[in-house]
């Protein structure tokens, strides 16, 4: 077991490792400099802005002081606002771990929950009618989702009211009903694809020969289910709730611009469209420190659930 | 202890099985009688496919239904009467009643879940014990099935046992509730040679030491004159001869059963005798043939075997065999025109 | 005993055995490609949405043709028209020309946008599953067959790059390299690649130990020769399979791209970019963002239910 845990933090090292230098080489490949803008600045403060920035000196030694920087949380300075990357980031993080952490809770419970019901109930209606919704769900882009929801839950009753009632407000992130429809649209694409990787999962544990071990002890339908299929049915999606996280927190970039949340994701958007550098190299690494630290806690916890494990890996 | 044998546990009579398929009907089982005294033990043998294993599941109703079905016939397991039986009494009577190990044990035991842990919930389903009562039974149960360390093994993974320990873990689950029938579903066919003959050797002392009635299926003739009171060998969903195991083995009537016989290779034949196999492959019982089923593998096969289906003849008490040539109008062989081929 | 009457001599006379019949279970046999096809031909559903899938390729390529408008032809005085609205532009005077599925902003053709944008995604999206395949197959083919320190070296670079978040990097790679199409693929590829390599590798792993490699090499076929004459072919169905499901996964970052401002260059359309266009106007006029949604959604759904059609009719397990 030691082992295995060792061997999955040596492997998330490397990886951030490779993209904080990816991302390092990809900003020096930028056409021109993050201070030659649409001003032109005077020689001597171009100067001054490159010895501060240590843009003077060689590459070799601007990417271990990069390096160093980022080690100590230091993710340079916005170039747009000029407030630190990383007082930006964790000014607006939170909103968007609020955001993405109901998402994720919600596209596992959900999704888990159609997913089995679509497997107990195999070729029914049932069955039909969960996999259609999943299929919805794989099928359309969140930014449609959350497009179409905000106009006609959100926007369209309230108008027809007469502005008096409000269902779920349409932008911000506060009261309850502002946070129902972004959780949703954000958590639909994961809530479909794990329901058809539950769905498959768990047709395959219904087949197996325990099921009919179990059966055959005499326990009901409900007990060999609850008991027996779903925990094991459940481990394969877990495996991919690395990826979820990536797919929802990647989500959210779009989701919080169409509703107007101050989360990190539209920062990140905003940084983009303004060409700002600083705030998009800090940004990504602070998303693939994240996702990868995410990453190492799932399969930690595959480690802890799966009985397996233990014995192959360490 | 004394066995009585007058004390039938189980009847089967005259059951059919279909499965209902995307091609069409399926008759896996056509018309199969037995009786199961307490403390019998009755070997069901033949070729895969020929409904052996649909039989046993019948008797559990383990067969998900539809596509299964039971057009005709009755099961009575004591006074229960199973083809009629809703599907709650049916989880009173499984593994109370009647339980059953399987082939596999590498594959039949919940991975994810202690081995004690779903002895223990067997009993708890079966019984007014309680958790810590019945933890206590299981452990009882993995020693009397020989496991050594037994309360150390209860809290261990199924992938922490080998094959022969896992089927023993099978059989101690099996058995935890002292069921009047054990069936036991090729119980050593996925295990290695050695191990199968300790799990067989477990079964026979089991046999000695309690009253549970066992029904042995396999494919493996070897495996049954050990221990089996009585042999019904299956053929294309039927039973096409039934008898002692002496009756079978030395005094067989049917060519199906002879067949069977000459194909198994014993340590102790004539080096000239070579192994026979039977040529082709059981019929296929989304059309089942309208006589004989085994009548197109049959050398010894005549007119009337590929128009009717035989009925039961008796060959002596307790041994009986479905074949035309037992019939009292069948003439001699060369009045027949038969050829040894 | 039966209690039967009697019964004439000549019906017990000798026949003997029937070597025609007695294969009662063998039915006629079928090559694993030609069984695969006929169940895929019983799949009503994956039949529409093969059918569906060409409709489209062949409108995306053969209607921005005949249209009568070019897709970055502004009609600045007829903007954000409705369906079927008839062209007053004085270029096209008494030609009694609809613009079928209204304009835009800027009083361009809807229609041709539509299906000229449908053009560029698609391309997008098979150029980039292509290479993804390409680099796929190579790097698999290689790791699988070799195996040992090789196969170790190799599935652990996959696991690095696996690590790395593809989106970020698909942004940083679209902020570093010009605008357009060929940069959409190129970032698509660089980290798309490592599903297709582990999945041929795992291929290649279980086939490679099978008698006909085993055979193939003791007649002294080279490594290459036997990765692509005797492991690709057999590991086909499961790319197949996989290359379909790669599609939609591919049309959804090409719209997520352009959404957030990565797209193609403007005036160039795209589904992604009508779409991101279409959200700006969505509560004044829907059917701006509703029709590239709907091409986007129809794509995505077709490629879905033909992989999974294809998926079912290759995966013999789960015949029913």
């Amino acid at each position: 077991m030691a082992k295995y845990i060792l061997k999955r933090i040596g492997y998330s090292i490397v990886t951030l490792f490779v993209l904080i230098t990816l991302t390092f080489f990809m900003m020096r490949l930028l056409p021109g400099d993050p201070f030659t803008g649409e001003k032109q600045l005077p020689e001597k403060t171009m100067e001054a802005l490159n010895a501060k920035y240590g843009l003077d000196k060689p590459l070799v030694t601007q990417y271990i002081m990069y390096l160093g920087n980022c080690l100590h949380g230091d993710l340079g300075l916005s170039l747009n606002t000029n407030r630190p990357v990383t007082t930006i980031i964790s000014e607006s993080f939170a909103y968007s771990f609020d955001l993405g952490i109901r998402a994720v809770i919600m596209a596992f419970v959900l999704g888990v929950l159609l997913g089995s019901i679509a497997a107990i109930k195999r070729g029914k209606a049932t069955d039909t009618v969960c996999m259609l919704v999943a299929l919805i769900g794989v099928s359309v882009p969140s930014f449609i989702v959350a497009a179409v929801l905000q106009y006609y839950l959100g926007l369209q009753p309230y108008l027809a009211s007469n502005k008096t009632v409000q269902l779920f407000a349409v932008t911000g992130w506060g009261p309850a009903n502002s946070k129902i429809l972004p959780v949703f649209a954000l958590a639909f694409g994961s809530l479909a694809q794990i329901s058809r990787l539950m769905r498959t999962s768990m047709l395959d544990v219904l087949g197996q020969d325990y099921i009919k071990t179990a059966k055959a002890k005499g326990l009901s339908q409900g007990a060999i289910i609850w008991k027996h299929a779903i925990r094991n049915a459940i481990m394969p999606v877990v495996t991919v709730l690395g990826p979820i996280t990536a797919s929802v927190l990647t989500g959210a970039f779009v989701v919080e611009n169409v509703f107007a949340i101050p989360g990190l994701g539209r920062y990140f958007v905003q940084g983009i469209q303004n060409y700002d550098y600083t705030m998009i190299s800090g940004t990504t690494i602070f998303y693939g420190a994240f996702l990868i630290i995410a990453n190492l806690v799932v399969d930690l916890a595959y480690g802890f659930i799966d009985p397996r494990v233990k014995l192959e890996e360490g | 202890m004394p066995k009585n044998l007058n004390n039938k546990v189980l009847s089967v009579k005259n059951l059919h099985v279909s499965f209902d398929t995307y091609a069409g009907e399926v008759q896996a089982v056509r018309g199969v009688t037995f009786d199961l005294h307490e403390g019998e033990v009755l070997a069901i043998v033949g070729e895969s496919g020929c409904g052996k294993s649909v039989t046993a599941q019948t008797i559990m109703k383990l067969n998900p239904m539809p596509p299964a079905r039971i057009p005709e016939g009755e099961v009575v397991l004591g006074e229960h009467d199973i083809v009629n039986a809703t599907e709650k009494e049916m989880q009173k009577l499984r593994g109370k009643d009647v339980s059953m190990i399987f082939q596999d044990p590498m594959t039949c035991l919940n991975p994810t879940k202690k081995v004690g842990k779903q002895i223990v919930e067997a009993i708890v389903h079966h019984t007014h014990m309680s958790r810590a009562e019945a933890k206590e039974e299981a452990i009882k149960c993995l020693t009397q099935v020989n496991i050594p360390n037994p309360e150390e093994r209860a809290q261990q993974y199924p992938h922490e046992f080998s094959g022969g320990m896992r089927q023993r873990a099978m059989i101690a689950m099996a058995l935890s509730c002292n069921p009047k029938v054990l069936i036991a579903d090729e119980p050593t066919t996925a295990l290695d040679v050695t191990i199968q003959a300790q799990i067989m050797d477990l079964l026979a002392e089991i046999k000695e030491q309690i009253n549970t009635a066992i029904i042995l299926i396999t494919h493996d003739l070897g495996v049954v004159a050990s221990m089996a009171d009585r042999v019904a060998v299956m053929y294309a969903g039927k039973i096409v001869e039934t008898g002692t195991c002496e009756d079978i083995f030395y005094r067989n009537a049917h060519p199906y059963t002879q067949a069977l016989l000459k194909s198994l290779p014993s340590v102790d034949a004539d080096k000239k005798d070579r192994l026979v196999s039977i040529a082709g492959s059981p019929p296929d019982l989304l059309d089942p043939p309208k006589g004989c089923g085994f009548a197109a593998r049959c050398t010894r096969c005549m007119h009337i075997c590929r128009e009717e289906q035989p009925p039961e003849f008796t060959v002596s008490d307790g041994h009986t065999a479905s074949c035309w040539l037992l019939h009292e109008d069948c003439p001699s062989p060369e009045e027949r025109g038969e050829k040894d081929v | 005993m039966a209690n039967i009457g009697k019964i004439d001599k000549s019906r017990f006379g000798w026949v003997g055995a029937d070597p025609e019949h007695r294969e009662g279970l063998s039915r006629p046999s079928i090559t694993y490609w030609r069984d695969a096809m006929k169940r895929l031909a019983k799949n009503r559903v994956a039949l529409v949405c093969l059918i569906i899938i060409v409709l489209l390729i062949l409108a995306c390529a053969l209607l921005p043709l005949f249209s009568s408008f070019s897709s970055r032809e502004q009609h600045l005085a007829e903007t954000n028209k409705g369906f079927f609205f008839q062209c007053q532009d004085d270029r096209y005077e008494g030609k009694n020309l609809v613009h079928i599925f209204g304009t835009d902003k800027l009083g361009r053709d809807m229609w041709t946008r539509t299906f000229e944008g449908g053009r560029v995604s698609l391309m997008i999206a098979f150029a980039a599953v292509f290479i993804n395949l390409i680099i796929g197959m190579i790097y698999g083919g290689v790791s699988g067959y070799f195996g040992g320190v090789v196969d170790n070296i190799m599935m652990r670079i996959v696991e690095v790059v696996n690590g790395i978040p593809y989106l970020i990097v698909v942004v940083l790679l679209m902020l570093v390299l010009p605008k357009g199409i060929f940069t959409m693929v190129v970032a698509y590829a660089t980290v798309g690649w490592t599903g297709m390599a582990r999945l041929v590798r795992g291929q290649a792993l279980s086939l490679k130990n099978q008698e006909f490699v085993v055979a193939a090499e003791a007649m002294g076929a080279r490594p290459a020769r036997i990765i692509a004459r005797h492991l690709l072919p057999n590991a086909l169905s499961v790319i197949i399979i996989n290359v379909t499901l790669a599609v939609p996964s591919a049309i959804f970052t090409e719209a997520f791209l352009s959404y957030i401002g990565l797209g193609v260059p403007v005036p160039q359309p795209s589904w992604g970019m009508l779409a991101q266009e279409g959200a700006a106007v969505f509560q004044v006029y829907p059917s701006k963002l509703w029709i590239p949604a709907i091409a986007i959604s129809i794509t995505m759904l077709s490629f879905n239910l033909l992989g999974d059609g294809l998926r079912d009719a290759f995966d013999p397990r789960l015949r029913r």
